[in-house]
């Protein structure tokens, strides 16, 4: 249990630094920042539109105190408002955030359930047929883009075969098939990372875990190869993996701002991009802030996945 | 080294093309030319036009070099930057240790394309802003790299060498450290190119990267999906370029990275079960039965350079209740002649000859299945190493359970009562509660009874302990050899004991086995071949052994390996008493109960 308690501990902290730097970076950007947001193109904008935002942002306040109201506004869930149109930031996340959460979670699962048992197979038929073709095209999908497969996907299962929808989304209230449908794309997408990560992990971790003493231990108990390979090879196999998926997080939400973006899946990344193209900057830090929590709380279930699988790591 | 040259002459190639972009005949990539717009060929456009019009061809390549300008420009500041800070970091430890390491962190907590957007939305996009967003990206790995080598370099004898002769500390770090952490930083470096690619067109092609009309893949892709249908190729080609450049980046990679660890070997070669050879023509077994009867076993393993014997013509007779102890160094052939027995041997060793009969029937040539019947039913084995041997994230009464529930049909609550009753049986003080512990909470001793329990839960006939108390501390390896004699005794199985230690052997053993390079050299009741050694080997095994105040004497020399035995006698070159005539393979003769492999055993025992 106080293994757990640091853990969390070590999670806050880590959210507290994400937002003093993102807090920070508005500061240290050289020259003033306000002048910074409304220039574009090198062109000088008024001084009128300058001392406005500056107010909006606060900027002529003290720094502590700034600082002081932007961490009493975050323990509250007050993001601030957009500098386009003045709706809360929080809202619009609170809208949002559900869509991006979905679709990580139906590629990540996706990713997972064709990748463990792929990889697993490789392993144990290791030099084979499919071990050849999968890694080949783990390799392939590794250096596809997420971007280029997803509009390649598009052109091909859209445009030429007429499949599918080329994107866009529907609430699962409305037409639960057709949010099935229009999901399935944009998972495949994320996933597909994530699937090659797996998948080659999973073949290194089970290949590593067939040659230890204590497999050969289970198979001179009289096990089934069936039984050795479930309880004593894979079981094991899962904790490295464990490790390197909570690594890839990083990623994967990376990736996922690019497939909403190519699917027009109305998840975090549409407001986001429109943000930073209009330096819409409470937006943005809204959006980085939580997404950056997101990426922690992963990272916190990846270690609670990971110290349920092996015991050494709570008990010792 | 295949592996090395054919992504790298890519990778080459790109680069170079890209490097000379204005040195070759290529169109003007952002002249706009909208007669021509989306066509798919015009002279000079072997690749046509995109949708305002420009070269495509010509798009590709300058696109290519400003990826590739983004990717290494990013690259070499956080290599010199990051490996600086992990140097000293490293070095000085302290709060450098902390910034460094602490500071690599924090980038750490963002989500990569997060971060970037988020200056991005500072400082505005732009080619500059790429460049360090990545940079500050690609940080934390250079550092952390930089650091661990830096740390392990510290300690190494030639880092102290230079130290105490007084050299300053940038005179080390530099000329002595970063040569040697050269390896790691090369592989981050290219990792750090691969992805910073990946990631530059993933910006530019949400249109937060490079700044039109500056030709980039990503920007290519954003602009040939609105034209999707009517000009797929358009879309097409740079989708082709970027992701064979990244293809060839993450293979080069991968060969960097192997040549840079140089453990990463291709791995054993994959060889093909071959049948197991006809069933030989041995004479019927001689009553009364022996509970074990090995004959002429031979295992075989094809390395690179042919194939080596680990194990050659071994053959013994145990009966039930009797305890057969196997001698020999390191390296003789004893461990894997068990597993052997087993069928466990690893994949690349196979049985070539021999039988191993178990109760009159054949191990060796028995189907898997039957086989995996009665390993850990009627025969069981116990391993050296009681660590490793357990699997570290099952209970250990658990996993006890699972050797009994293999073999016969008990409910899991009954399996789990029995596993405590046998843990009890082994001697493990308070087993209802140790029943429910990890392997790693126990002690070597306790393992090791673990192990036991385990090989004894289903009553074999036959138990094979390789070297069960190497692992172990002088009062337990007494301890757990009383508790197997014990056994034996009470359960009247057969005890195959793997060992180098005489005094075992003289202690619980009553026939010896000893082995020398593969081969059985002498083998006969213990008293006997103990009281009057025939094989030099033996001999100096024996006189190797410390008795009272007398000096042990060594035997000089070692074991040679499996590729390199002398074509005659293997002990030869290590026997005092070595002479011309054994230059040629000695037999394994038979006298009086005892065997003995040594041509000159007579003139010797005289």
């Amino acid at each position: 249990m106080w293994w757990l308690a640091k853990r969390i501990g070590l999670s806050l902290l880590l959210m507290w630094v994400v937002a003093t730097i993102v807090f920070l970076a508005l500061h240290m950007v050289p020259g003033d920042p306000a002048e910074m947001l409304l220039s574009t193109g090198g062109a000088m904008p008024d001084a009128y539109a300058i001392q406005e935002l500056r107010e909006r942002l606060g900027l002529n306040r003290p720094i502590l105190e700034q600082y002081g109201a932007f961490l009493m506004g975050l323990t509250r869930g007050d993001l601030g408002t957009s500098l386009v149109d003045d709706y809360p930031v929080a809202e619009e996340i609170a809208l949002r955030l559900p869509r991006t959460l979905e679709l990580i979670l139906a590629g990540t699962m996706l990713a997972v359930a064709i990748a463990l048992p792929a990889g697993t197979f490789a392993a144990v038929r290791q030099g084979g047929a499919f071990d050849r073709a999968a890694s080949a095209l783990a390799a392939v999908l590794q250096a596809v883009p997420v971007f280029v497969l997803g509009t390649l996907l598009i052109l091909v299962l859209a445009q030429w075969l007429r499949w599918m929808p080329a994107g866009g989304y529907t609430p699962f209230a409305e037409d639960p098939v057709r949010h099935l449908v229009l999901l399935s794309l944009p998972a495949i997408a994320v996933a597909k990372g994530l699937a090659a990560t797996i998948f080659r992990m999973t073949r290194a971790s089970v290949l590593d875990a067939l040659s230890r003493d204590h497999v050969r231990t289970a198979r001179a108990k009289g096990l089934t190869p069936q039984r050795v390979l479930r309880r004593h090879v894979v079981r094991n196999a899962l904790i490295p993996v464990t490790t390197v998926l909570g690594l890839q997080m990083g990623t994967l939400l990376g990736g996922t701002v690019l497939v909403e973006y190519v699917f027009n899946w109305p998840g975090l990344s549409t407001p986001l991009l429109r943000a930073v193209e209009a330096r819409d900057y409470p937006m943005v830090v809204g959006i980085v802030i939580t997404v950056s929590g997101l990426f922690l709380l992963i990272n916190l279930a990846m270690d609670l996945i990971y110290a349920a699988l092996d015991p050494r790591i709570t008990r010792s | 080294m295949r592996r090395l040259w054919f992504p790298a002459a890519i990778v080459g190639l790109i680069v170079l093309i890209a490097a000379l972009a204005p040195l070759l005949p290529l169109m003007d990539p952002v002249r706009q030319d909208v007669a021509n717009r989306l066509v798919a060929y015009v002279p000079g456009s072997p690749m046509g036009r995109d949708e305002f019009g420009r070269d495509v061809m010509s798009r590709l390549i300058w696109g290519a070099r400003s990826s590739l300008a983004v990717a290494f420009a990013s690259a070499a500041i956080a290599a010199v930057i990051g490996t600086a800070l992990g140097l000293l970091g490293g070095w000085f430890r302290g709060l450098a240790e902390v910034l460094a390491i602490r500071g690599a962190d924090v980038v750490l907590c963002f989500p990569p394309v997060l971060l970037a957007l988020l200056v991005v939305t500072l400082l505005g996009p732009g080619t500059g802003t790429l460049i360090l967003v990545l940079s500050v990206l690609y940080l934390p790995g250079f550092i952390r790299v930089s650091f661990a080598e830096v740390l392990s370099a510290r300690g190494q004898d030639y880092v102290e060498a230079v130290r105490a002769l007084g050299a300053r500390t940038p005179r080390i770090l530099l000329r002595t450290v970063l040569p040697n952490i050269a390896g790691p930083v090369l592989v981050q470096v290219s990792l750090a190119v691969a992805s910073a690619v990946v990631l530059e067109s993933g910006l530019s092609f949400l249109g937060l990267g490079v700044v039109p009309p500056t030709p980039s893949w990503g920007l290519m892709i954003r602009g040939a999906r609105a034209t999707m249908e009517q000009a797929p190729m358009l879309l097409l080609w740079p989708c082709l370029a970027l992701t064979i450049t990244i293809l060839a980046m993450n293979l080069l990679c991968d060969a960097v990275r192997d040549v840079a660890d140089k453990r990463g070997g291709g791995g054993a070669p994959r060889l093909r079960l071959v049948d197991r050879l006809l069933p030989g023509l041995f004479p019927a077994p001689a009553a009364p039965q022996p509970l074990l009867d090995v004959q002429g076993l031979t295992v075989e393993i094809a390395v690179p350079g042919g194939i080596i014997r680990p194990v050659e013509d071994l053959g013994f007779r145990l009966d039930a209740g009797r305890t057969l102890a196997i001698v020999g160094e390191s390296g003789s052939g004893k461990s894997m002649a068990a597993t052997a027995i087993m069928g466990l041997l690893p994949p690349a060793a196979r049985v070539a000859a021999g039988v191993a009969r178990l109760d009159g029937e054949d191990l060796l040539r028995m189907p898997e299945a039957a086989r995996r019947k009665l390993r850990g039913g009627a025969m069981a084995m116990v391993f050296q190493d009681p660590m490793s041997s357990l699997n570290p994230v099952h209970r250990i009464g658990d996993q006890v359970a699972e050797a009994i529930r293999a073999h016969r049909d008990v409910p899991p609550a009954k399996a789990s009562a029995e596993a405590v009753t046998l843990l009890k049986r082994v001697g493990i003080a308070d087993p209802e509660r140790r029943a429910r512990a990890y392997p790693h909470e126990l002690s070597g001793g306790m393992r090791q009874r673990v192990m036991i329990a385990m090989a004894i839960a289903n009553k074999p006939r036959l138990l094979i302990a390789d070297e069960p108390t190497t692992a172990l501390d002088v009062t337990v390896q007494a301890a757990i050899l009383d508790l197997l004699a014990e056994l034996r005794r009470e359960e009247g199985m057969g005890l195959v004991l793997i060992t180098h230690s005489l005094g075992v052997v003289a202690e619980v053993a009553e026939d010896v086995v000893v082995m020398y390079a593969a081969q059985v050299v002498e083998r006969g009741p213990v008293a006997q071949v103990f009281g009057r050694p025939l094989h030099p080997y033996t001999r100096a095994l024996l006189a190797a052994v410390p008795d009272g105040d007398v000096e042990p004497e060594g035997i000089p020399g070692v074991v040679p390996r499996p590729d390199r035995w002398p074509p005659g006698c293997r002990f030869a070159p290590r026997c005092a008493f070595a002479t011309v005539a054994c230059e040629t393979p000695p037999p394994l003769e038979e006298v009086q109960g005892q065997a003995v492999r040594c041509v000159r055993w007579r003139e010797l025992s005289a």
